[in-house]
């Protein structure tokens, strides 16, 4: 546990540095363990405890932000005098703003049916090399094979000058595979993560011995019987996997105000999108993406964010139209709106900022076969390998990792890297349908600088997009 | 002896006592200093200190490490590290740590870095200096870097260093769609060039206005250092054996071929002055210049102990850290400081003696269809130019380079004699020294 009195004391100490528009105090304390299998054999194991805190000053003057490990009053009252003489020396001519948001007294935690803490690293390696052996059993070529899995249980007290008081508990787990096939000369890549809040049940409920078997073996049909797309024109359906990371990509992104606003544009960038462009039409009236932190088990689950702001859903993209950007309490107030809990970060030692936590497109009326039913030529595309988006998250190119011709209703034979290069535009604005099945996907999304590592979901449901250019 | 090099050998000692066979202890005492900004205003000043020790044990073939966050409780902590070691299941490639009578040189910060306690004085001159060149909206970071580390191992490794950094990015922008971006990267205060920064970022966003669409196909590319450095953090990666183990590199199996063009000769070389220069790799071996490419001709991975034994060879002093930072793997042999060698030509000659191309500043998000085939795709940003008859002639947008890795590197066929550090974000990494570069027919492609 967290010493609240230390908590408070070190807001007391922030306080008495003069008289801040805001302060805050956060103490943080992780338990963690990365086991690795590379080949068969566990190459690394690392089990850490880490603990510091953070002191955030907001002064007319400019915000400052002062981190360190170590958790006592004196290294407190330290960061405290800290933050406070680099926010003073900012210098701003325009005085720093924060939302009034409601102070909160709370706390919230994940509760694990097989706790983390009373796993073993022999039975993570165990369980790694279970999957090793199930890659293995299927007789497939695998050259590469890498498996991590990562453990981390965040014990975390949070206080601010406006009378917030919360603390929380949240164990997360991971597992990232990589594999390479070979066959006939040639090779397919498959780079997959897997991750939630939670116990070790979380990890049980992946079935990951059969995933990624089956992963294996589908990179050995593509390079196998995969053919390549004769440039063209064709309808697209979207795979979960693809629709999240367009969700995440060219939904997500473009709607952080910190990039709307320019906060990161030497770095992660700006966005197409501008202030002025609520209820601005950018795709067709199916195209709906929520960012929602709160979704049980989910791996940016959070109940309340980084500024002791109460997370809920947030629609970003509403029936095609720009709804509601993702807010923290800096921008909030320049935008003249309240905070919608979207600040984040990766540890105490980084300064929070505006991230997403589990953006998914809605889901809609179809069946999952209906949403090809109707396609006389097209592709289906399940999974990605390559794919990246411009600085202003206009331009996209996703390639395919497992897809399948569709002809007259029915799916084909496989298909080898198929691409697809569209604006955001373009992309929402080819919607006409989407199934009622959402699933999602663990990922990383990185922004901030120095970059902050982020723990998300990405998904969506089967979504049609018709007549686009792939090649 | 100073205390961190002590706090490493008493680690090291902890570890031997509680029964270690092998044991390394890293410790770091870091201080860092960052001024945000953005829309030509500080947004914000953040300040982070981190003292703690990465510390491996081994108890025959069963390791284990740690990051060791609290230094007041080492002994215990190391004690139970190693306790830890002896339950968890045997790493069969294991091989043991590096050992011998080591001769480091040591790394000295320069105390006016160390010493600086207000450095937004040169974010409001590379600010000031944009703007002079026609920026109406600059943005970017600057860091003011102190580290200091020492390592002590069962295999004799003992030694400490320190480096100390100023680096400044400025973004610039003339029109929403025009922008620029320059860097400055020096270990000492003397080499911070603020102004002249600001001035380049402004002037890349100037040359920038009124782009239009960018035509597909296959065109010459005249790659900037920060440009080429994004595309050295995948292909320096690559070299690392550990993703040679991995089957996640275009270079696997080609030691002794050929995988550049002649104008290539790659090294990493952590020993020239430089924001990262290291004494020390993360099992204690001293670094050294290592020829990775020459000539064309692939020489070596980057190995450590461990993987260098399984290639049959010798450590190139390139063991990575014991415990995952940022995207990078524990334990994996990893680039340090890569230099491409200089040629022999001004930037200025390579344009005049390009027909068909483009000129380019920047790039991000490159990413691999396929790692062990260097399939890839990477998107221009900042000033993409368009070259015609040797001459710019206008700016182009909205663009992506999308061809293979080994491909690049086999094509080029110029490189200046001029030659800058750069490291940006996560994205130019690591640290590296390098010159522009011409590629000769890489494929274009847009959005449809």
């Amino acid at each position: 546990m967290i010493d609240e009195d230390l908590v408070e004391s070190v807001l007391d100490a922030a306080m008495s540095q003069g008289r801040p528009l805001l302060a805050e105090v956060r103490a943080e304390a992780t338990d963690s363990r990365n086991v690795a299998v590379k080949s068969g054999v566990a190459s690394s194991i690392v089990s850490s405890k880490d603990a510091g805190m953070n002191v955030r000053i907001v002064l007319p003057t400019g915000i400052g932000f002062a981190s360190s490990n170590g958790m006592s009053k004196a290294v407190g009252a330290e960061l405290a005098k800290r933050a406070y003489m680099l926010a003073k020396n900012v210098r701003l001519k325009h005085p720093a703003e924060m939302s009034q948001e409601q102070p909160v007294r709370t706390s919230w935690e994940v509760r694990q049916d097989k706790p983390l803490a009373d796993t073993t690293i022999e039975g993570q390696v165990d369980f790694l090399k279970g999957i090793d052996a199930a890659v293995m059993k299927t007789k497939v070529k695998v050259e590469g094979r890498y498996f991590e899995v990562r453990t981390s249980e965040t014990r975390s007290s949070f206080a601010n000058s406006d009378g917030s008081r919360i603390s929380s508990f949240l164990p997360r787990v991971r597992v990232d595979s990589s594999l390479v096939v070979t066959s006939k000369g040639d090779s397919e890549q498959s780079m997959r993560e897997f991750g939630g809040v939670g116990g070790w049940e979380v990890v049980e409920s992946w079935d990951l011995e059969k995933a990624l078997a089956d992963e294996v073996r589908m990179l050995k049909t593509v390079i196998d019987k995969g053919k390549m797309v004769k440039p063209g024109t064709y309808d697209l359906v979207c795979g979960p996997e693809v629709a999240g990371i367009a969700a995440h990509e060219s939904c997500g992104h473009p709607m952080e105000a910190d990039r709307i606003l320019g906060r990161e544009m030497s770095q992660a960038g700006k966005s197409f999108v501008k202030p002025e462009m609520i209820n601005f039409r950018v795709g067709s009236e199916y195209a709906t993406v929520v960012d929602d932190p709160t979704i049980p088990g989910s791996y940016g689950y959070y109940a309340y964010d980084q500024e002791g702001v109460r997370a809920r859903p947030r629609y970003l993209y509403k029936e095609g139209l720009m709804n509601e950007f993702l807010t923290n309490r800096e921008t909030a107030a320049t935008l003249g709106c309240q905070s919608n809990a979207s600040s984040r970060s990766e540890n105490y030692l980084r300064e929070p900022i505006v991230r997403m936590a589990n953006t998914h497109v809605a889901p809609g009326d179809f069946e999952d076969d209906e949403i090809f039913g109707s396609v006389k030529e097209g592709v289906l595309m399940h999974s990605f390998t390559e794919w990246n988006i411009d600085d202003k998250r206009y331009n996209q190119k996703y390639v395919s990792r497992e897809a399948y011709f569709i002809e007259d209703g029915e799916l084909g034979g496989p298909v080898k890297r198929c691409a697809l290069e569209i604006t955001t535009p373009g992309f929402w604005g080819a919607v006409d349908a989407v199934s009622k099945h959402v699933k999602h996907n663990a990922a990383e999304c990185g922004k901030g600088d120095p970059a902050q590592s982020m723990a998300v979901f990405t998904g969506g449901p089967m979504m049609r997009l018709r007549g686009v250019a792939l090649k | 002896m100073s205390e961190l090099k002590e706090a490493a050998q008493e680690i090291v000692g902890y570890a031997r006592d509680a029964g270690a066979d092998d044991a390394v202890a890293e410790v770091f005492d870091h201080r860092t200093h960052q001024i945000r900004y953005s829309n030509s205003r500080i947004d914000a000043s953040n300040w982070w200190s981190l003292k703690h020790a990465h510390v491996f044990v081994a108890v025959g073939k069963r390791t284990l490490s740690t990051d060791l966050l609290d230094l007041a409780s080492a002994k215990a902590s190391t004690e139970a590290l190693v306790q830890g070691a002896r339950i968890t299941p045997e790493n069969s490639a294991y091989t043991g740590i590096a050992s011998g009578k080591f001769k480091y040189r040591r790394g000295r910060a320069d105390p006016k870095i160390v010493a600086m306690r207000s450095p937004t004085k040169h974010v409001h001159d590379a600010i000031s200096a944009a703007a002079r060149e026609g920026a109406t909206d600059v943005g970017g970071t600057l860091f003011v870097k102190h580290m200091r580390a020492a390592i002590a191992s069962s295999g004799g490794a003992l030694a400490e260093d320190e480096t100390a950094a100023l680096e400044l990015s400025v973004r610039a922008f003339s029109q929403p769609e025009a922008s620029g971006h320059a860097l400055c990267l020096t270990h000492k205060l003397s080499g911070m060039d603020a102004r002249g920064t600001g001035s380049r970022a402004g002037q890349m966003a100037f040359l920038a206005k009124d782009p239009v669409q960018g035509d597909v196909g296959k065109l010459d590319l005249i790659l900037e250092p920060m440009f080429l450095g994004e595309l050295m953090h995948s292909t320096s990666h690559m070299i690392s054996a550990f993703y040679v183990e991995v089957g996640m590199s275009m270079f696997a199996k080609k030691v002794g071929k050929k995988v550049a063009s002649e104008q290539v000769t790659l090294v990493d070389d952590p020993t020239i002055p430089s924001t990262s220069q290291r004494a020390f790799d993360h099992e204690g071996v001293p670094t050294r210049r290592t020829v990775l490419i020459d000539k064309g001709v692939l020489k070596t991975y980057l190995h450590d102990t461990s993987t260098a034994k399984r290639f049959k060879t010798k450590t190139t002093g390139n063991a990575g850290p014991y415990v995952p930072l940022g995207f990078d793997p524990p334990a994996a042999p990893l680039p340090i400081h890569p230099v491409l060698e200089p040629g022999d030509l001004s930037v200025e000659e390579m344009i005049a003696d390009t027909k068909n191309g483009l000129y380019l500043n920047n790039t991000w998000y490159t990413r691999y269809q396929s790692y062990s085939r260097g399939d890839f795709s990477t998107i221009p940003r900042d000033a993409i130019l368009k070259i015609e008859d040797g001459r710019i002639v206008g700016a182009v947008k909205s663009i992506r380079v999308s061809d293979n890795m080994l491909s690049l590197w086999k094509n080029i066929d110029a490189v200046s004699k001029s030659t800058e550090e750069v490291y940006w974000w996560d994205e130019v990494a690591p640290p590296s020294t390098l010159p522009s570069v011409r590629v000769r027919s890489m494929n274009i492609t847009r959005s449809s």
